[in-house]
């Protein structure tokens, strides 16, 4: 059976730049690959050509075999890959169970006539994504869940944001989850808490995970894989001890002279 | 003891009132009004508007505002005497005003500037008095004024929300005197202690008892210690929806008995108030759920009046086109022709957002009273003569065109948009709408079709549109394409800012208030538009959210505000964590 996720050739350019280079990448179904790499080195841009935020000037992108490049990013959501931002992006002025719900509208069907005669199905599918919005709010225990559920967005505490933001993800019930610097600006408490919170999405929910992230803790506690870029191009691949030790990596780092020394 | 700071508001205030009597003056204002007696022949809405400024000024001076930090609130002897001073500034000015504009030579009249600047104008500035004397007066009149309203804002809280009732109340008994005349009347009851047979306006007892009853039941309902609206959520919540029911079931009865009450000419009014509310609920749906910002709103109206007026006029309507369907059988087919209208506006606008959509849509306004005036479209529309013999819809014999019958059209038409409309806020199609005005592109990138949703709202928008411009259609029973333009577009937008974007109560008050009065005060007519632009202003600068403001829209204008509380408040943490490093859950 064919990788969960397939990108071949894929290159996208900003003007002049190219933001990602030829890259190729696979995810099995079941991975937990970590996406490294300096500023600018075309991780975001990944992620966004993934999602169809961009299209990609080359090459392809496979979902379940199925080549999903050209489709809206509505679209891709659909069909199992959902997302959280690099920099916390709610719906502020929504409550924190209503972002959930927003979570779960790819998954339901009522319309402008069922919504305003509240029809039979219509309701049913209302008290569905209810339940669901909350069951995907509780997978943070009680952070998220309770009274906090009729809290606004944006009164919640930083970290609670960034849980927010996944599980909206979560709510969208993905097969794929990409998770754009989960752990930025949380305190270390707070990063080691969802290190081990994102290993049990994989365990409890059975989701595949594609992370960038800085905090090489972070990389080192969830990787099975760990794949490095620099200028849009793959400098490296492998588990983590492999990519650490890798002299490419250490240079697109750190510069050629550290390197050598 | 007063400061410096403190002086030079007074006087900025002061001058600012006196330009606003002035300018009042110039425009017309004054003089028009003064043919309006609100309490007995003495006070008239004309001299009202010349005494008002200096209160108002007075009033605002003296609020408590935060200045370095500390809010600052004057000691009441200051209060009287800052807004005195700073009312006296403003009646000077106007007085000065009258002098200079005397003294100037005939080639230099103000006249031959300001038409409406006539001699009875001057025997109104100066209540039939010399010139002297007149200046003097309004400079004391300014003064009492400013001084009342500086005592009125530094008021108990206690004190100052029954006199402000009150005296709202009174005014607009005074001001809609015809309403409710005519009303009283028609329900048997004695107007003569109310409303002055001889001057229209109320009697002086009438003018009492309109500002102490109001004032008293406040007073007695503050001596509890809350307000009605405390009082309200202190309910528990099962006891609030029978009070809520009672509440929208009193609305109802109401609604439905008013034509009877207030007869065939306010009716006409009425019903012209719920033309413009049902297109406020159209817009309201484009504007305030999608919050997509329309300025070509006018379009579905068009295509809903012209639809309509094709479908069922009879052979002469300068038409070529004769179906002569009723309206009733009509109506599934304009509101189907306006839903693929809106499509089709849609359609090209969906990567526009903010400013580039407004202007684009504006546009298409335009487009569609160009189209309903071009000679192309002659043959189906009828050019610049616009169609007429456009019959009444009937039913069971009744005629719909009857002032009275066709408010209960509007009424029920009105009544099916608001319910629509509620709905839909409260559903998967409202949360998306809601999602996509918080962020678009993340609301796209979490399932939700952004294309799909604005073109949903386009057509949704449109529709209620169209119902709207069936009705106008076969109200008067003729068309005319100078009917469709941009003030049209304008007056929607305006009613649903007034009232508040995004809730239904809003647009039905936001229609009262800028369609019904000045359909009820004939006065106000030619001044429409610069009342227009003042409430609007006042509205954006005091009061954003509109006079009854959706939620969800009033903490998106004061996120800002409310975030900075958050902060300052300690916004609460998540629970410490007490795994370590150590025990990784690998």
């Amino acid at each position: 059976m064919s990788a969960l996720l397939e990108a071949g050739g894929v290159t996208k350019r900003f003007g002049g730049l190219a933001a990602l280079d030829g890259l190729d990448l696979q995810v099995e179904r079941g991975e937990i690959v970590s996406v490294i790499g300096p500023n600018g080195a075309g991780k975001t841009t990944l992620f966004n050509t993934i999602t169809g935020l961009y299209a990609p000037d080359a090459g392809d992108v496979r979902f379940e075999g199925q080549s999903i490049v050209g489709l809206k990013p509505s679209q891709i959501t659909r069909l199992g890959i959902s997302r959280t931002f690099q920099t916390v992006h709610l719906f502020s002025n929504m409550t924190v169970l209503e972002n959930a719900m927003v979570g779960q509208h790819c998954r339901g069907r009522a319309g402008l006539f069922s919504s305003v005669l509240h029809l039979p199905g219509q309701r049913k599918e209302e008290q569905r994504v209810r339940e669901r919005a909350a069951e995907a709010l509780s997978f943070f225990g009680t952070r998220l869940s309770g009274y906090r559920q009729d809290q606004l967005a944006f009164v919640l505490s930083y970290a609670n944001r960034r849980r927010l933001e996944i599980s909206r993800a979560l709510a969208t019930e993905p097969k794929l989850l990409l998770l754009d610097e989960p752990t930025a600006g949380m305190n270390p408490t707070e990063t080691l808490e969802l290190t081990g919170q994102i290993w049990r999405l994989r365990k409890d929910r059975g989701l595949t995970i594609l992370v960038i992230e800085h905090d090489m803790r972070v990389v080192k506690g969830v990787s099975d894989r760990v794949v490095a870029l620099d200028y849009g191009k793959k400098i490296a691949e492998g588990t983590y001890e492999e990519v650490a030790h890798n002299e490419r990596v250490i240079e697109a780092y750190l510069g050629r002279k550290a390197a050598a020394g | 003891m007063i400061d410096r700071t403190f002086a030079r508001r007074v006087l900025r205030f002061g001058l600012l009132g006196g330009v606003t009597v002035v300018y009042l003056a110039l425009v017309g204002m004054v003089e028009t009004f003064n043919s309006i007696n609100l309490i007995g022949g003495a006070v008239t809405l004309g001299r009202l508007l010349l005494v008002l400024p200096p209160f108002l000024v007075g009033y605002v001076l003296v609020r408590p505002r935060v200045q370095a930090g500390a809010t600052v609130t004057p000691s009441p002897v200051a209060a009287v005497l800052g807004g005195a001073a700073a009312g006296l500034a403003a009646g000077v000015l106007t007085g000065a005003g009258i002098l200079i504009a005397n003294a100037l030579p005939e080639q230099l009249s103000a006249r031959n500037v300001f038409v409406a600047v006539t001699p009875s104008l001057l025997s109104v500035l100066t209540f039939g008095h010399s010139i002297g004397i007149g200046a003097a007066l309004l400079a004391v009149l300014g003064a009492v004024a400013g001084g009342l309203g500086g005592g009125l804002g530094v008021v108990a809280w206690r004190v100052r929300r029954p006199v402000v009732l009150g005296l709202t109340v009174a005014l607009l008994l005074a001001m809609l005197q015809d309403v409710f005349r005519v009303s009283l009347t028609q329900l048997g009851l004695a107007t003569g202690w109310l409303y002055s047979p001889r001057f229209g306006g109320l009697t002086y007892l009438g003018a009492l008892v309109a500002f102490a009853v109001p004032a008293a039941a406040s007073a007695y309902w503050l001596s509890e210690g809350r307000t009605v609206r405390e009082r309200f959520q202190g309910i528990p919540k099962e006891g609030q929806k029978p009070v809520r029911v009672m509440i929208i079931a009193a609305i109802a009865i109401l609604l439905l008995v008013l034509p009877y009450l207030l007869g065939s000419f306010l009716s006409a009014v009425l019903g012209r108030v719920g033309l413009f509310v049902l297109m406020g609920l159209g817009l309201n749906i484009v504007v305030g759920y999608a919050g997509l910002l329309d300025l070509g709103y006018v379009a579905f109206f068009a295509v809903g009046a012209y639809t309509t007026g094709v479908l069922t006029a009879a052979a002469n309507s300068g038409s070529s086109i004769h179906i002569g369907m009723g309206f009733f059988e009509a109506l599934p087919i304009v509101i189907v022709i306006a839903a693929l209208t809106g499509l089709l506006i849609g359609g090209p606008v969906l990567r526009l957002r903010g400013d580039y959509l407004a202007i684009v849509t504006l546009g298409f306004g335009e487009i569609a009273r160009v189209l309903a005036t071009s000679d192309w479209l002659k043959p189906a529309l009828g050019g610049a003569q616009g169609l007429i013999a456009i019959p009444a819809p009937s039913f069971f014999g009744i005629d719909f065109r009857d002032p009275q019958p066709f408010y209960y059209l509007a009424l029920g038409f009105c009544a099916l948009a608001a319910f629509v409309s509620y709905r839909l806020a409260n559903s998967r199609v409202g949360r998306a709408w809601v999602a996509m005005r918080e962020d678009e592109q993340i609301a796209e990138a979490m399932g939700i079709s952004t294309v799909r949703y604005k073109l949903l709202a386009f057509a949704a928008g449109a529709a209620v549109g169209s119902m709207s411009g069936a009705l106008f259609a076969v109200q008067i029973g003729s068309l005319a394409p100078t009917s469709f333009n941009l003030l049209v577009s304008i007056q929607a937008l305006a009613i649903i800012i007034l009232g508040g974007m995004g809730s239904i109560p809003g647009v039905i008050v936001g229609g009262l208030f800028l369609v019904g009065i000045p359909g009820f005060l004939t006065e106000f007519e030619q001044y429409q538009l610069l009342i227009y632009g003042a409430v609007l202003i006042a509205i954006m600068l005091y009061r954003p959210e509109g006079l009854i403001p959706n939620v969800r829209r009033t903490r998106e204008l004061h996120e800002e505000e409310v975030l900075q509380d958050a902060w300052s408040e300690g916004v609460p943490q998540g629970e410490p964590s007490t795994i370590s490093w150590e025990e990784t859950p690998r």
